[in-house]
């Protein structure tokens, strides 16, 4: 799943449609690994999701600094969604992970013609699962 | 047929909007329908002409008002064949009126008494009773689910439960028995869906209301997804409570009747209290006015009320029996492209041919799983592997409104073993042309979001 954040940006950014961003979601839906069953379990359930979403964090480079992060959905286009939102927080230091404002970043992606209101609550439950985890 | 939805349509004015870039295609009206252009105008022309609190001050528009507010209630009254209107209770909702119930007869249930509802309903039947139970100490149980497909009216070709008594009648072979044992000296109240809002399935509630009441059970039928596409006739039918939304028969959100026999409707408690509904207040008593105000307290939703009525009229202004042979009429083009009508073919035989488009159409078919009977006026499905919120997305990139998810059925959904289904629901406007594109699009988008 290495996309980084520019190139995600340039290619959501490009949709003119709906459709557009359906379909370029779910080709970057593509590039996340899928977890295991073992993985998928309450405890990494993100409560306030339409479709099921499981996000886990594990320590990146071996180190507590560093957050590398596994994610999953029964649903494409939120395994596409999760792309875009890992591609900010991938790698980077839990103080980092703190202070970014993901939903601001999230908003310049140009997915907002993809994000209902009810998506947008599931997107904000994700964003503050990762601020909770990387600790 | 003897309407043309192509000049019916023109009566929604909302249906010729552009959603996503595309010709709106609304078929999602299970959850609600759109509203004619006559309702429209009669909420419009009331605000315009008559506008003033009802059954209280003696001007003119006051007067006007109470007209129009009461004549709506005879509307209703006629639309399902209530003896007078005093029986049309107003209320928010299907919800609502369930709830008037429910709290209504809490003083008349006991610990241990029983409440009977069936597997196919929606949470607006299912989660007052549970609550009530909790309140009470009285039992919830349910109809279970096989028993409640099993004698689904919708197979009614297999299964003559409207014809003649004979021999074949499986009512009276074995349905009858199976349901019985569930009635009891201790079933107090039997609630039980017309048509399940998730899978379209028809529940023989006739059969049903005449078991309860060999156990002296109070019924209540919800009606929310019938009244739209069938002739309702509580006289007939029988029931103690019948409940239904204006919004999914072409009226107004906000409006929805409880109707009730006189007996059971005095017998509730008021759940509500408040100005209307009272006759005489001291700071010490209070003496509750007579039906149907004594259940409806506060200023009611009059322009609701009158907007229901002309949804009324709308309905009656056509041949519904043509607009219900329509509505399945498009289910059913819709059933038969999605299953898989070929001739059982062995497992794991490979195709000889090379897989054409064709083909490859009725591949993706094998993954379609229809949990609606073909004799519905909606079609509700699964496709093995592929999200239904996903499907739903694309659809909606495409114009088409369907609704993904649980459909207010959880247990229902737990009882099938899914997360979820697509539900395509039908109205009087939807077209051929309509239906076919959603086929079209519904196999665009599995082949875009089928696993590689």
């Amino acid at each position: 799943m290495v996309v980084s954040s520019a190139t995600i940006k340039e290619q959501l950014q490009a949709c003119h449609s709906k459709e557009d961003t359906f379909r370029t979601l779910v080709a970057l839906s593509k590039r996340l690994p899928r977890l295991s069953n073992e993985e998928k379990i309450e405890e990494h359930k993100v409560i306030g999701c339409e479709s099921a979403v499981w996000l886990i964090t594990e320590d990146g480079n071996g180190t507590k600094e560093t957050r590398h992060f596994k994610a999953d959905s029964d649903a494409k286009l939120m395994r596409g969604v999760l792309v875009a939102i890992l591609s900010l927080v991938e790698g980077q230091s839990t103080q980092t992970i703190q202070k970014i404002d993901l939903a601001d970043k999230l908003a310049e992606l140009n997915l907002s013609r993809y994000l209902t209101s009810s998506r947008n609550n599931g997107i904000n439950a994700i964003i503050g699962r990762i601020k909770a985890i990387s600790n | 047929m003897s309407f043309d939805p192509i000049l019916l349509r023109q009566q929604f004015s909302i249906l010729s909007l552009n959603a996503n870039g595309h010709d709106l295609v609304y078929l999602d009206n299970a959850a609600t329908t759109q509203k004619p252009n006559c309702v429209l105008a009669a909420i419009m022309d009331y605000y315009q002409t008559s506008n003033a609190n009802v059954h209280r001050g003696t001007h003119f528009l006051s007067d006007k008002a109470t007209n129009c507010f009461e004549q709506a209630r005879i509307s209703l009254a006629h639309f399902i064949k209530a003896p007078t209107e005093s029986h049309i209770i107003w209320s928010k909702g299907a919800t609502e009126a369930i709830n008037i119930v429910a709290y209504g007869i809490e003083g008349q249930l006991e610990a241990g008494d029983e409440i009977l509802i069936s597997s196919l309903e929606h949470h607006a039947n299912l989660v007052p009773w549970q609550q009530l139970a909790k309140r009470t100490g009285a039992i919830l149980r349910i109809l279970p689910f096989d028993l409640c497909l099993g004698s689904s009216l919708n197979t009614a070709s297999t299964l003559p439960l409207t014809s003649p008594l004979t021999n074949d009648d499986p009512w009276e072979n074995s349905l009858k028995k199976e349901y019985s044992e569930y009635f009891t000296s201790k079933t107090k109240l039997f609630a039980c869906t017309q048509v399940s809002n998730a899978i379209g399935t028809e529940l023989p509630i006739q059969k049903l209301i005449q078991l309860a009441q060999s156990v002296g059970a109070l019924t209540l039928i919800d009606g929310a997804q019938a009244v739209a596409h069938y002739l309702v006739n509580v006289s007939e039918l029988d029931c103690d409570f019948y409940v239904f939304s204006g919004h999914k028969m072409y009226g107004p959100t906000g409006i929805g009747v409880l109707y009730g026999k006189t007996q059971a409707l005095e017998q509730l408690t008021p759940y509500q209290t408040g100005g209307e509904m009272v006759q005489q207040v001291s700071y010490q008593e209070t003496v509750f006015n007579q039906l149907p105000y004594r259940l409806e307290a506060g200023t009611p939703h009059i322009e609701g009320a009158i907007g229901l009525a002309a949804a009324c009229d709308f309905l009656q202004s056509h041949d519904r029996q043509a607009l219900l042979a329509w509505e399945k009429h498009l289910a059913k083009r819709v059933y038969q492209a999605l299953s898989n009508r070929e001739p059982k073919k062995e497992p794991n035989r490979e195709p000889k041919k090379e897989p054409s488009r064709e083909l490859n159409k009725e591949l993706l078919k094998k993954n379609i799983q229809i949990y609606s009977p073909e004799d519905s006026t909606m079609v509700s499905f699964t496709v093995a592997g592929i999200s239904p919120t996903d499907l739903n997305g694309f659809l909606d990139s495409k114009g088409i409104a369907v609704r993904s998810g649980q459909h207010c059925a959880h247990p229902l959904m737990t009882e099938l073993g899914i997360s979820g289904t697509i539900r395509a629901s039908f109205a009087c406007y939807n077209t051929e042309q309509e239906v076919d594109y959603f086929i079209k699009t519904l196999f665009e988008a599995i082949e875009l979001l089928e696993e590689e």
